[in-house]
């Protein structure tokens, strides 16, 4: 598993583990149904349905509950809890879609400013939705070329428009 | 000790391999295929091959957690997942549970155990390299440590063994810091790889090549004749490979001892003891506790090896006292459980790279590039530090993960995930660590786990040449990848304890002198013939490759030996 094996994305993604898990013990975590609305409509901006499955289609609102409670301690809840509350703050499920893509790119844009080391709310939910869609079953097919036993490795040329693999 | 030497006959055995990982497996082996009848005994539960991979064909929505580590989990596997991660359901039941297994950590140790069928020969790395001549006398030239009692050429047949029975993938480069082997095909370079590989021969004259890695590229009858079949290119060699494509002893040297018949293999028997005969002068056989029922059981045999992982090699010898031993097992110098080594890592650079978009890979490659050590090698000269390091690394495209960091959400932002993204480069460094008596485990003198048996604590630490070399892996790292023309290059440095690299060793070192070594040239405790130690505890320096090629090297050079001293019964 060592000595190497890793992808240099792999580790990266480690890196980012490392810092979003580190901290100390964890705390319960639930949301209020007006909360899981509010993550629920944040997915589907972020991963919309189009041709294909979108971010809510694929079960991403509660595989992001579900994360945040078995894999993130009290600091990362912390975090969640107070952009959701702003999201209330602005009473963003009553907005309509281009205000609510306006609030997500103002979101995106304060979030840079932000230095602390406890992952602000934007990039939780951002990457797990990323997470939960791209390694769920319909997500993945949709988005990839799923090859679940390559049985060899060649260089090859991209074509035009090619799909990624996954694996 | 109250002996009871009357040894049952259903429990004598010719051997006792202690232990089953790497070395243990090659052990039982090497000894069954020359005729002894072997009890192999492993502390931990029983894993098949193929059918106790319990997640090997899981698709990626089946893994719960999606490859993160839960709290649970965590807490469980502390040192398992404190900096690998190695916490996630693909792996977590082939790990060991730290919290059940505790050891106390004077000084930070990443101990990362696999008590079970294999050990950690299921999750290496598998990356397999030859030591350099230099290797074996850098100690004796420089005044570190003690020398080698052996040198390259006394391991040279031993590694061509090795190597046709593992099977190992490689590039011949004719490099005197990197002997060739006996390879199996060389997996390719990714196309920046190769760019990069010109680019360092062009302008630093250090060459670099495809990782050496023990996975099938074309099986051979050796390796088929035990069923394994080639690589399939998925790279989750990790939860165990269903078609024994890259070699571990469940896959390679456990199958090959049982269809001699000689094999027996004891499961869930913590060696707490070995049984020393005080009239004979040499060990009678061990003494075992059941890790479940707590039941104790003695076996006896004319010959032992010691290949526990070099920690639980070298605390089973200070576990084990008697008269002639007061100070534990072969432990006259005072040297077991001392020079306890590792490789450092933890630190290099990554960079972005232009270009290349046509390029791209179909299949996953489970290995890397290698750039082997450079420095304090030919005309360089370091002043800051003795000795050097390789890197490990390579070049991938980038997946969805870039979506976290990059800007972006809505319809054409899940587009454009779907396609591959640029190409990114990451090298990381394995450096060696010097012999250091002060760099120990021990037994707790009054702490004892729950089987009674002391507890271990680790006391290791990097010293002022490990910071000087980290220093040095990063800013070369950051030159060449700038060199190579690659952008963004950023360094890295994470903090890492001793232990990370998983290369434990050194804990009863070879050597000549009974007075400052544990053992002598075959492996063989100093001062008891008939146990030898050829896990990593055996190593008397580190090198900068990664060891387990070696460890199966000694291993088999020893067993060798072992059975025609027995023949000749001088055993």
């Amino acid at each position: 598993m060592l000595g190497g094996a890793f992808s240099a994305p792999t580790l990266m993604a480690m890196d980012n583990w490392e810092s979003s898990t580190k901290s100390i013990s964890g705390a319960a975590f639930s949301l209020t149904e007006t909360q899981q609305k509010i993550v629920a409509a944040i997915t589907e901006l972020i991963i919309p349905k189009t041709d294909t499955v979108g971010a809510k289609d694929v079960g991403v609102p509660a595989f992001i509950e579900m994360m945040l409670k078995d894999c993130y301690k009290a600091p990362e809840h912390q975090s969640f809890m107070e952009g959701l509350a702003s999201m209330e703050k602005v009473k963003f499920l009553d907005l309509n879609t281009d205000e609510r893509r306006g609030v997500l790119k103002l979101l995106e844009q304060e979030t840079k400013k932000i230095t602390s080391k406890t992952p602000p709310f934007w990039r939780l939910i951002k990457e797990l939705t990323l997470l939960g869609y791209f390694t769920s079953e319909a997500g993945l097919k949709a988005s990839f070329e799923y090859v679940q036993i390559p049985g060899k490795l060649e260089l090859i040329k991209l074509k035009p428009n090619q799909k990624a693999y996954a694996y | 000790m109250n002996l009871n030497i009357k040894a049952n006959k259903n429990n004598t055995f010719d051997a006792i391999v202690v232990g089953s990982g790497m070395s243990g497996g090659f052990a039982a082996k090497e000894l069954t295929e020359r005729g002894l009848k072997v009890l192999m005994i492993e502390r931990g539960h029983e894993i098949k091959h193929i059918e106790g991979y319990d997640t090997a064909m899981k698709q990626p929505w089946e893994i719960e957690h999606r490859g993160r580590t839960s709290n649970i989990s965590a807490e469980e596997r502390w040192a398992n997942s404190r900096f690998w991660g190695l916490g996630s359901e693909e792996v977590v039941n082939h790990l060991t549970n730290d919290k059940e297994n505790p050891y106390i950590e004077k000084r930070a140790f990443d101990w990362i155990r696999a008590y079970h069928t294999g050990g950690k020969s299921m999750h290496w790395g598998r990356q397999s390299y030859r030591w350099a001549k230099h290797d074996f006398e850098a100690n004796a030239k420089e005044g570190i440590g003690i020398d080698w009692p052996i040198r390259y050429e006394d391991l040279e047949p031993w590694y061509t063994h090795v190597e046709k029975f593992v099977g190992v993938s490689g590039q011949k480069e004719g490099l005197e810091i990197l002997p060739d082997g006996h390879f199996l095909p060389a997996m390719p370079l990714f196309a920046p790889e190769a760019h990069f590989k010109n680019k360092m021969l062009e302008r630093f004259n250090r060459p670099v090549t495809v990782g050496r890695v023990a996975n099938l590229t074309q099986p051979q009858d050796i390796h088929t004749s035990l069923g394994r079949a080639s690589c399939q290119y998925r790279n989750k060699c990790q939860r165990g490979c269903p078609y024994g494509g890259y070699y571990s002893s469940l896959s390679g040297s456990i199958p090959a001892a049982m269809r001699t018949n000689r094999l027996s293999i004891l499961h869930d028997s913590i060696v707490a003891e070995i049984i020393y005969d005080e009239q004979k002068k040499r060990a009678a056989g061990v003494k075992i506790i059941n890790q479940n029922t707590m039941q104790t059981e003695e076996f006896f045999a004319k010959i032992i090896f010691l290949n526990a992982g070099s920690i639980n090699t070298a605390a089973l010898m200070l576990n084990s006292k008697s008269n002639r031993f007061q100070n534990g097992f072969g432990n006259d110098s005072d040297q077991v459980g001392r020079n306890l080594m590792d490789h450092q890592l933890g630190s290099g650079a990554q960079a972005s790279v232009e270009g290349f978009e046509d390029d791209y890979v179909y299949g996953q490659r489970p290995n890397a590039m290698y750039i082997p050590r450079f420095r304090n090698w030919g005309n360089d000269k370091q002043t800051a530090y003795l000795r050097g390091f390789g890197y490990q690394g390579g070049a991938s495209r980038e997946g969805w993960e870039s979506g976290v960091t990059n800007d972006g959400f809505g319809a054409d932002f899940k587009q454009s995930l779907t396609k591959p993204g640029p190409w990114s480069i990451r090298i990381g460094g394995f450096g060696e660590i010097l012999p250091n008596p002060n760099n120990r485990i021990y037994l707790d003198p009054e702490k004892k786990d729950k089987w009674g048996i002391p507890m271990i604590v680790t006391d290791a630490a990097f010293v002022e040449n490990d910071w000087a070399m980290r220093k040095d892996i990063i800013a070369s790292a950051v030159e060449m990848l700038e060199t190579a023309g690659f952008k963004n290059v950023t360094p890295y440095d994470r903090p890492t304890h001793m232990g990370l690299g998983i290369h434990d060793m050194g804990t009863a070192r070879m050597g000549r002198d009974p007075k400052t070594s544990v053992l002598n040239a075959f492996n063989q405790v100093h001062d008891c013939k008939n146990v030898f130690v050829t896990d990593g505890a055996a190593m008397t320096s580190a090198s900068c490759v990664n060891p387990s090629i070696t460890y199966m090297a000694l291993t088999a050079r020893a067993a060798d030996y072992a059975v025609k001293a027995l023949k000749k019964r001088e055993l």
